[in-house]
């Protein structure tokens, strides 16, 4: 696909192409702590269903999934394996860091062993705050990054630079709208 | 439906009475004849707790003793560093001098003389009584011997211990770090380990003086900290 | 029991030295192998290093860590309200259990009994956070081995028991609603006879599960027989909670150890099985869900009236003394031992977590078995990583 990182693509097939992606985002099956288990009722429970948004939570394997979400406290004995994980995934990748722990280091933000937020490893691009966050507030972070998928330059992404552009304001879950 | 097990399943059998005072007097008798002069203190708490204090050369002795008086539900084995914390709880202003504070090292339950006790839970489940044993860890070679052949599951207990004071369990097969990663420098619960975020930014006590993501500045922010 | 040990010991020896000659006539070398530390059947970051031999496990290798946040450390910072806050996240399914052991070691240490009222209220929280987490355990079982319904069912069920926490103390789980001399507030109007209602559907649920997952013939083959632990052998390790009743020994400490709560007063039954394989510990969690639903009706029933809170001074500054107290939480036998120095936060605080003590078992009970049965043997443990890690 030469067009999409000359910037060829016509409107109207980029957007086209954003809104595919957006809703039908792969998540991957990875949760850490506390969090992990209102992700699992995010995911897994008839009532905060989360596959009506199109997010389809059932790669076990990082080389199929889009979208990864840190839920839960980030050590750094657990950090390199991580960072692995995330490099494991193919492009176009986004991470949702969920609950205080992943954000910042949360209740443990003094502790040794603890690493003060999962953006020190990897780039985020949602973060969405509790502890732990209810289901609907991790729906909504959800939510907000498929509508900052919509908006999205494919041709700035494709040509590496993705992740520059994400540095500029993640969004944050109770934040005010997203552009 | 047909049961799935063939388990007798319930216990509707005699729940013997829970331990009046001759029973754990009777234990703290019964340790003092197996072990004699190395039981060196007994703090006995009536119809409440049980503790002692053992001389550090029979600490595997006693174990070995109270195992086989009944004691043979290993529940938990670790340390205490009883130097009070020279960093206090990091709520102070960096910007004024420290404040004064103790540094006299004051034991508790059934005393003792060096900084760091190792000190271990047994339960008789038979006799529904626990009892929690102590000993000294002496200050210049910091090492007691290991309790893996009395019970099998001090194991684990062992190497978190020594990874988080220091010391040293003489007969543990395979002593490396439980939790924290191999190249870890220092030795996490001693009170001489600083939280180093502490330090670093210290806790401003109960007020919080930042805005929440959203809300505008306030052009007249008053100071309200400590 | 010992028949099935012998039965047991015996097949696994002939598969030994069938392997073995196998691997002799082939020429083949073990294989080390990483179990997680993420892996969809482990629940959360804990890695098994195992070493293979053909299909056979020769060495295992627990390697925690991975969530060690430090709690032993943290507490020494933080006043006794601040730790109630954070314990609640060491076992993250049933939070409110977390809590209990601790502030009944803090009341003991300054001569405090919390109300009647507040005692029946914190037991029925603390079956209900039982309730939470064996549920989800039951949900898991299946997940771990293959079965993927049954989870679905166990969070939408595990919903109506979050719905009640958090109509009571806001919060789905960490509720922190345990204080120092009582709780924090009262129960809502309409909340003791919805707990009724939640709890029927709660035995459905039990029902539900055993008819789909229990009964079925490959659950039955990949659980029974597996991963044998021997009496003697639990108690050396201090397993606790269904793992040690599963192997035979009669302990419960909500009937044999003197504690605050009101379980003297209840008439509840404990279940225990005599042949300690993975059958047995799934088994016998199972019983215990549905007594603890019983038990929550027969508490509803007796809740008493009066105060929530007892008279505590503002600043809460805990005497010098020495403390252990544990209970027997849904993942087994949780303790504190509390140092106090007569500060406003503990001196030193040693928390004794069941699946510390049941993983310390893995090493030994994984020598001899088949990868697949790694999982079943994991899965019918039973461990919250929070609780191996502090």
């Amino acid at each position: 696909m030469g067009l999409i990182d000359k910037g060829l693509m016509p409107k109207p097939l980029t957007s086209l192409f954003n809104m595919g992606r957006s809703y039908s985002l792969w998540v991957y099956q990875w949760g850490l702590a506390c969090c992990a288990i209102e992700m699992g009722a995010a995911f897994g429970s008839p009532r905060y269903d989360v596959m009506r948004l199109g997010v389809i939570p059932l790669p076990a394997s990082p080389r199929q999934a889009d979208l990864v979400v840190i839920s839960g406290t980030v050590t750094d004995k657990m950090a390199p394996a991580i960072l692995r994980l995330y490099e494991q995934m193919p492009e176009p990748k986004y991470v949702i860091s969920m609950g205080s722990c992943a954000n910042c280091g949360g209740p443990y933000w003094d502790s040794y062993s603890v690493t003060k937020g999962v953006d020190q490893i990897i780039p985020v691009d949602v973060y969405v705050p509790g502890c732990p966050p209810r289901p609907e507030a991790l729906l909504e972070g959800v939510v907000l990054l498929q509508q900052r998928i919509k908006n999205e330059d494919m041709g700035a992404r494709w040509r590496g630079e993705g992740h520059k552009a994400m540095v500029r304001e993640p969004i944050v879950v109770g934040g005010g709208p997203v552009e | 439906m047909a049961p799935l097990s063939n388990a007798t399943g319930t216990t509707d059998a005699e729940v013997p009475a829970l331990p009046g005072d001759g029973l754990r007097e009777a234990v703290v008798a019964d340790l003092r004849s197996n072990i004699g002069e190395a039981l060196l203190d007994v703090r006995l708490d009536p119809g409440v707790d049980l503790w002692a204090r053992v001389a550090t050369e029979s600490w595997r002795d006693a174990g070995l003793a109270l195992r086989d008086a009944g004691f043979r539900y290993f529940c938990f084995l670790s340390a205490i560093d009883w130097m009070p914390s020279p960093f206090g709880r990091g709520e102070d202003d960096p910007s004024a001098p420290p404040p004064e504070r103790r540094t006299e090292i004051v034991q508790g339950y059934t005393g003792g003389s060096t900084r760091f006790q190792v000190f271990a839970r047994l339960t008789d489940i038979d006799r529904h009584v626990g009892i929690t044993i102590k000993a000294d860890v002496p200050d210049d070679d910091q090492a007691v011997d290991s309790w893996t052949p009395v019970y099998a599951g001090a194991d684990w207990h062992e190497r978190e211990t020594h990874e988080m004071f220091g010391i040293s369990f003489r007969g543990h097969p395979d002593l490396r770090n439980m939790y924290l990663p191999t190249d870890f420098e220092g030795h996490p619960l001693r009170k001489d380990f600083p939280l180093l975020a502490r330090i670093v930014k210290p806790w401003p006590g109960i007020v919080d003086v930042e805005p929440l993501p959203g809300e505008p500045e306030e052009a007249d922010t008053e100071e309200k900290g400590e | 029991m010992t028949d099935l040990i012998d039965r047991q010991k015996l097949s696994y020896i002939a598969a030994q030295a069938a392997d073995a000659r196998l691997n002799v006539e082939l020429e083949t070398e073990g294989m080390t192998l990483n179990i997680g530390p993420q892996h969809p059947a482990t629940h959360g970051t804990l890695r098994i290093i195992v070493r293979l031999d053909g299909e056979q496990v020769v060495w295992a290798d627990p390697s925690a860590g991975y969530m060690h946040r430090g709690y032993e450390k943290l507490v020494e910072v933080r006043t006794y309200p601040q730790v109630n806050t954070l314990i609640n996240r060491i076992d993250w399914l049933g939070s409110f259990a977390n809590e209990v052991p601790f502030i009944l070691a803090a009341e003991q240490l300054m001569g405090i009994e919390a109300p009647a009222r507040a005692q029946w209220i914190r037991a029925v929280f603390f079956e209900l956070s039982r309730i939470a987490n064996v549920g989800l355990f039951l949900g898991d079982l299946g997940v771990q081995l293959g079965a993927i319904t049954p989870v679905f069912m166990a969070f939408r069920d595990r919903e109506y028991v979050l719905n009640l926490i958090e109509g009571a103390t806001g919060g789905r789980f960490h509720p922190n609603f345990d204080r120092i001399g009582g709780l924090k507030d009262d129960l809502p109007k309409g909340w003791i006879d919805e707990t009724r209602q939640v709890m029927k559907k709660q035995r459905q649920f039990a029902d539900e599960i055993e008819d789909l997952l229990f009964g079925n013939k490959i659950f039955q083959d990949r659980t029974r027989g597996i991963g044998v632990i021997p009496a003697a052998v639990a108690q050396s390790y201090g397993l606790s909670g269904a793992n040690l009743r599963a192997s035979g020994v009669d302990w419960d400490l909500r009937r044999d150890q003197k504690v605050a709560l009101p379980y003297d007063q209840l008439d509840f039954k404990v279940w225990t099985h005599p042949d300690g394989d993975c059958f047995a510990r799934c088994w016998v969690r199972l019983q215990e869900f549905r007594e603890a639903t019983r038990i929550v009706e027969q508490l509803l029933d007796g809740i008493p009236s009066g105060p929530v809170m007892a008279k505590v001074p503002r600043i809460i500054k805990v005497p010098e003394g020495e403390v252990y107290v544990s209970t027997e939480n849904p993942l087994g036998e949780m303790g504190y031992y509390v140092v106090s120095q007569g500060d406003l936060g503990p001196f030193r605080v040693r928390i004794r977590t069941a699946s510390f003590n049941n993983i310390s078992v893995v090493p030994w009970v994984l020598r001899g078995v088949y990868v697949p049965d790694v999982i079943s043997i994991l899965a019918s443990l039973y461990f919250i990583l929070g609780d191996i890690d502090k």
